[in-house]
């Protein structure tokens, strides 16, 4: 019985096999007639990969970064897009991690992205800079443009520049200048200031270009405490630290809990000290300090009460909310892009990323507070720096509170840039 | 000595902290060999309960209502899918527990977003307890502490006073026998559980508003329980209460001492050629502060690799 069921099953896998077999064979035959048949109407789109902390333990910042780079791409489209195709955007999830961040770059390159873009981490950002350009070498006529978005630290425009990476954010030296000037001009600096920052590349350079930046501004530097990421729960030992230097400012390049509970614990232990921050704008940061937050500074690349209305309500009626934190910023880098694409025509072919990469150098655009164009010796843009101050009653309020940044300042592009590293030396193509 | 005494203060209130949010894990791992690797998944879930009922039924209320229904959904995730796995082993559990884990954050931030939320101290608890040498120390630590060492002693005179104490001892070192003394012993199982993970959620509530509840507290406190119930001895209250004090001292010690392997080695005459070569010998002690009680783990791996107090078998 066993045997003729077996049988049985073998003819009927052979009758499909055969049936699957004349299927495939049909198919494939209508598809060649198409493809042969068809005329390319098709052209060649360009594509662009946001690998980003879409995961993790910077989620947060990561979907604020492809929210603004979608935002500033959306709108290209809505202009026809480039090369007669809209431009097609991928994300890739790289959950934080250099080490998967180098497997979805690996991903993207198979994918055929042209332009890859990141910008929540300088560590992960020193990674894929560093894939693109042996990428670049390896696949010469097929090059990678890395746009970084958000990721700070020195090196990448330094010992780590490349032709196909630029950067389109402010770094540790444009933060601290323009802090400690606007601070000083507001007489809210002090002579006497300290610095804490997270032990890493990003806080390295912040503790160096605040002791850059003492003479210039008249102040010394009393203490520097370098402390781990995103581990320390406890800051009383911190404030502990900066009631016995007694500084009048301390200026800190740190982000999300290391920036709040920093604050907290002197909000706490009644600190009379004032804070000059990188990254007090972070979403959750203003609700959770409270009241404590209150008259600290940030110097960032741009606030809504410094820009136009129009920019903040275009923003709102496409995302939803007004743009915060490193939204602007990505926004204007896609806007950039833009502005470079518009001078180029590969008629509908292939893509040619270095004439995209030349056309960035020479492109400037026309944010809000002023124009950012491409300084082509080490590929950062020279953008201008906004210093604000945190008060109550803001015109665009911050987490559902009263509280919200009021602009002070707005360093121009040629007062805001750091001089050129003497450790860039880039290698032109051609 | 104003060094000396704040770092102290701020040292074992630290370690207190560490105590309140891992008692629970404690209790579960001497009781039931399970390593729950949800327990700080608790202390978000207690936190973020607390937040979300505070408005309706006060601070106080929350305090109180979010531990219970943090033991109640430990008690069913005891009952429904660790009993499960328990037969396969403790590896089982544990993957279980991670997996749990992993939900519990990601179910989170789909209820209250990516950002953490503003879950704060009521006003009226916000001032200073006392000041010491000028710097003012917040009222709401020390009823941190406070909770926490009442916690200590709840525990312990429930553990080893009652009946439930000696049924619960018994349930944990010979089951089977206890079983045929005629007590249900998965129950007793289920409510120990429960009653970890309410310790976790108390703990969430109560800490939560003090530090940020964000969706990564878990992550970020997670890492430190496990440290502080390892080096303390799996099992035992007594050692994981020295070890989070332990550790509370060492990291707030360390944060004042800015001296590196170069300042030991100047003292025979190799301080500039230790500066020179830089890197780990220049690192100083305060800006691995974070670190210690991972270091002060390994120590006592090597050295009494039962925990402070654990019993070595």
């Amino acid at each position: 019985m066993r045997g003729r069921n077996k049988d049985r099953e073998r003819r009927d896998i052979r009758k499909t096999r055969r049936k699957s077999l004349k299927h495939i064979l049909k198919t494939t035959a209508a598809a060649a007639a198409l493809v042969v048949a068809a005329p390319a109407v098709h052209a060649e789109p360009l594509k662009i990969g946001i690998i980003e902390s879409l995961s993790g333990a910077q989620t947060s910042t990561g979907r604020l970064f492809a929210a603004g780079v979608k935002f500033g791409i959306d709108q290209i489209n809505a202009e026809g897009g480039f090369n007669g195709e809209p431009i097609e955007v991928v994300e890739y999830d790289n959950a934080g991690g250099a080490t998967e961040a180098a497997d979805k770059f690996r991903q993207a390159a198979a994918d055929g992205v042209n332009i890859v873009i990141q910008g929540a981490s300088s560590a992960i950002a020193g990674q894929i800079t560093e894939d693109v350009r042996k990428h670049n070498i390896r696949n010469p006529g097929n090059e990678i443009l890395f746009m970084n978005i958000g990721a700070e630290a020195m090196e990448l425009t330094g010992e780590k520049c490349h032709f196909y990476h630029f950067r389109f954010t402010t770094t540790a030296p444009m933060r601290v200048n323009a802090l400690t000037n606007a601070m000083g001009q507001a007489g809210e600096l002090g002579t006497k200031v300290m610095s804490m920052n997270q032990n890493y590349s990003w806080g390295q350079d912040m503790q160096a270009a605040i002791a850059a930046a003492a003479e210039n501004n008249n102040y010394q530097v009393v203490d520097e405490v370098l402390h781990d990421v995103n581990k320390i729960q406890d800051f009383a030992p911190f404030v502990a630290r900066i009631k016995s230097a007694e500084p009048d400012t301390v200026i800190t390049g740190n982000w999300s809990n290391d920036l709040l509970l920093l604050m907290k614990a002197s909000g706490d232990a009644g600190l009379d000290v004032r804070f000059g921050t990188a990254f007090l704008d972070q979403p959750g940061n203003l609700a959770n300090a409270g009241a404590t937050a209150l008259g600290h500074y940030i110097a960032n690349n741009y606030d809504n009460s410094a820009g136009s209305e129009e920019f903040a309500e275009e923003y709102k009626s496409a995302i939803g909310h007004y743009p915060r934190f490193v939204e602007p910023q990505a926004a204007f880098a896609a806007g950039m892009l833009g502005e470079a694409l518009a001078g180029l025509d590969f008629g509908g072919g292939e893509v040619n990323v270095t004439d995209i990469a030349l056309a960035l150098e020479n492109a400037a655009y026309e944010s809000p507070i002023g124009t950012i164009s491409v300084r082509a010796e080490d590929h950062q843009t020279i953008r201008p720096v906004v210093v604000s101050k945190v008060v109550e009653n803001a015109t665009y309020p911050a987490d559902d509170t009263e509280m919200g940044f009021q602009s002070v300042a707005v360093v121009p592009a040629e007062q805001a840039i750091y001089p050129v590293q003497e450790s860039c030396s880039m290698e032109r193509p051609g | 000595m104003e060094f000396l005494i704040i770092s102290t203060l701020n040292g074992v209130i630290y370690g207190l902290l560490l105590f309140m949010v891992s008692a629970g894990l404690t209790l579960i791992f001497g009781m039931m060999g399970i390593l729950n690797f949800a327990h700080a998944s608790f202390y978000m879930l207690g936190a973020y309960l607390a937040y979300a009922l505070s408005p309706i039924i006060g601070f106080w209320g929350g305090i109180l209502v979010a531990p219970l229904l943090v033991g109640l959904f430990g008690m069913l995730t005891e009952r429904y899918l660790l009993r499960r796995v328990h037969a396969h082993g403790h590896a089982h559990e544990l993957l279980l527990t991670f997996g749990l884990a992993l939900i519990i954050a990601e179910v989170v931030k789909l209820f209250f977003g990516d950002f953490p939320v503003a879950y704060q101290i009521p006003d009226d608890l916000r001032f200073a307890a006392f000041s010491v040498f000028g710097t003012d120390y917040p009222f709401y630590r020390v009823f941190i502490g406070t909770v926490a060492v009442a916690m200590f002693v709840v525990l312990w005179l429930l553990l080893s006073r009652t009946r439930v104490g000696i049924v619960v001892r018994a349930a944990e070192r010979l089951p089977e026998i206890a079983e045929a003394l005629g007590h249900n012993i998965p129950v007793v199982f289920m409510c120990v559980f429960g009653a970890g993970a309410a310790l976790a959620g108390l703990a969430g509530a109560v800490a939560g508003a003090f530090y940020p509840t964000n969706p990564n507290m878990a992550a970020e406190l997670g890492v430190i329980v496990f440290v502080v119930v390892v080096v303390g001895g799996l099992g035992s209250l007594k050692g994981s209460l020295l070890a989070s004090l332990l550790i509370g001292l060492f990291s707030s010690f360390a944060v004042g001492i800015d001296l590196s392997l170069a300042n030991l080695l100047g003292l025979i005459g190799l301080g500039d050629w230790a500066r020179s070569v830089g890197g780990l010998l220049t690192t100083e002690v305060s800006s691995i502060s974070g670190t210690i009680p991972f270091a002060l783990m390994l120590l006592v791996l090597l050295v009494r690799p039962a925990g402070l107090m654990g019993e070595r078998n």
